[in-house]
């Protein structure tokens, strides 16, 4: 089942650490999101495959914005 | 009982267990809660509908009931509510822990209003009990209508695989409103865990929600006194990130803080902007309140301020003294905040942490800024010790915040190809004006700056120094 990965906060993207395709695990940052003058890591919650990317750095996210969809 | 001869014959469905083998007989989730051969019966094992027994948890007394699941899907009417008044009576008496097991469909419908008055004589009990005995609840099954509001009036609610919390089930949600959606969704572990934040703990069996109640018990029960075991010290700033700017899971830090395999976190999905952990430190139970940077930046919010002072304000009332680690960047800001009552909301931990007479130290690891500085147990909020790392920042707000908005004009002046060089040298400058931490101890709000590496002593210390003391207040579920 996919899951959504979602911004919890406004934030600009900072860095994006995986690609559709990857494997990860749970705890593995998926990207680095800047916001309250800090970057906070985004971490897979489960293991399972990077379906689709849905940002790039330097997008401004939206609380509730799709991230990253895992498989 | 003689209704068991007037049974209609048994049905084609495979025949049910006899009562007294049937793994949810309370007996069997009584002894199965206590220590081996500990049980000794409070009331009649009857068809009461509830079962309430004394008997040890890890040596410790404790008082015990359970729902009997094997009547009426445990429904609740005026002798079993009995059982369960008379069970909170031995234990505020006895000055001891109780522990109640839910598997009930709520009050006996047969039994009319008598059942709901019964319903409330265990609501008055339970809130009488508030704040002087530590109330413990595990949902082994449903738990609906009268039978949440039990567990929910207590201060810890640790949730089965097959436990379910809801005021009206999913048939009437469905009349009323329409909305389709089953037991699990409307009342398991994924909503109460990570939404409403009715549950503190889930666990992902029977035995191990029983075991955590255990753990819990002891720990809320059995506080043990500074000096109980040597503290040894370690390198606690191991688990901070080279930069100050990045965010980290603070979970290692408290996990280390406290004593090894002693740390029970209340609420980890709920409000993860803050974590409430309790454990020993030093063999003393202690509260843990820490900001965790890996969720919203560390930020107090609406809903993780409510959760700190439930957390705050359970520990003043039980006499378990509270270490309060602080990394915020400030208060989540936004108009769903706002709206959501971050002000109402947030005023509940300011007022938990000005009230509280247990002892409670502070330590400052990274930085404190604003508003959110305050409600981190101040020393304007009497904590008994404020401690600080020496790389911590105690300010209203970063220094380049700051500058931006001292020195808006002057900045709009420069070219904007200078402008972050100009911040950065306004920024050093305002950081010396404004003092840091040498400030921050000149003027009293920082007592001591303590290495990483000699905090966990340090810590203790400082609660050593405050008398043991308990609020006298109950623990509201807030």
């Amino acid at each position: 089942m996919a899951e959504q990965v979602r911004a919890e906060m406004v934030a600009n993207v900072f860095e994006v650490d995986v690609a559709s395709g990857d494997r990860v695990d749970s705890g593995t940052p998926l990207l680095v999101l800047e916001s309250m003058k800090m970057e906070i890591p985004v971490l897979a919650e489960r293991a399972g495959v990077v379906l689709d990317v849905k940002v790039q750095p330097g997008d401004v996210v939206q609380e509730g914005d799709v991230l990253v969809v895992l498989e | 009982m003689t209704t068991v001869e007037n049974r209609p014959a048994p049905s084609p469905r495979p025949a049910r267990p006899p009562r007294e083998h049937d793994p949810r007989h309370p007996r069997t989730r009584l002894a199965a809660l206590l220590d081996d051969t500990s049980l000794e019966l409070l009331t009649e094992d009857d068809d009461s509908g509830m079962l309430a027994a004394t008997g040890t948890v890890h040596g410790a007394p404790v008082v015990a009931f359970c729902s009997d699941a094997t009547i009426m899907g445990g429904a609740m009417g005026d002798r079993g509510c009995d059982v369960v008044v008379r069970a909170y009576e031995r234990a505020l008496a006895n000055g001891v822990p109780i522990v109640g097991l839910w598997h009930s469909g709520g009050a006996r419908l047969a039994e009319g209003v008598l059942s709901l008055h019964a319903v409330g004589r265990i609501f008055a009990a339970m809130t009488s009990a508030s704040g002087r005995i530590p109330q413990v609840s595990v949902v082994l099954g449903p738990a609906a209508g009268g039978a949440a509001y039990g567990p929910a009036l207590t201060d810890v609610v640790i949730l089965g695989p097959e436990g379910r919390v809801f005021v009206t089930g999913p048939d009437v949600v469905r009349s009323v409103t329409g909305e389709d959606v089953d037991a699990l969704r409307l009342g398991g572990p994924e909503p109460h865990g990570r939404r409403s934040g009715v549950v503190h703990v889930v666990a992902d069996s029977e035995p191990a929600a029983l075991a955590e109640a255990r753990r819990l018990a002891d720990l809320l029960g059995r506080h043990g006194r500074a000096g109980d075991f040597p503290v040894v010290d370690r390198d606690l700033a191991v688990h901070l990130p080279e930069s100050a700017r990045r965010a980290y899971d603070v979970h290692a830090l408290v996990n280390d803080l406290l004593d090894e395999d002693s740390a029970a976190e209340l609420h980890a999905k709920w409000a993860p902007n803050i974590v409430t952990t309790l454990g020993r430190l030093g063999g003393r139970s202690v509260g843990v309140l820490a900001n965790n940077p890996l969720r919203l930046g560390g930020c107090l919010d609406s809903t993780s301020a409510e959760k700190a002072a439930r957390f705050v304000r359970m520990c003043d009332a039980l006499g378990i003294p509270l270490v309060v680690v602080v990394d915020v960047p400030g208060y989540l800001p936004g108009v769903g905040q706002e709206w959501d009552g971050v002000v109402r909301r947030g005023a509940k931990l300011l007022h938990a942490f000005a009230e509280a007479s247990v002892p409670r130290v502070t330590l400052v690891t990274r930085k404190a800024y604003g508003g959110a500085y305050i409600a981190m147990n101040s020393r304007a909020l009497g904590a008994t010790r404020v401690l600080a790392w020496p790389t911590a920042e105690v300010a209203v707000m970063g220094a380049v915040a700051a500058v931006r908005i001292l020195h808006r004009r002057r900045l709009a002046e420069v070219a904007p190809e200078l402008r972050a060089q100009v911040e950065q040298e306004l920024a050093v400058e305002h950081a010396e004006m404004a003092g840091g931490l040498a400030r921050a101890i000149e003027i009293g709000v920082v007592d001591e700056v303590v290495q990483p590496t000699g905090t966990r002593t340090a810590l203790a210390a400082a609660l050593a120094s405050a008398p043991p003391a308990r609020g006298r207040h109950g623990n509201i579920p807030l």
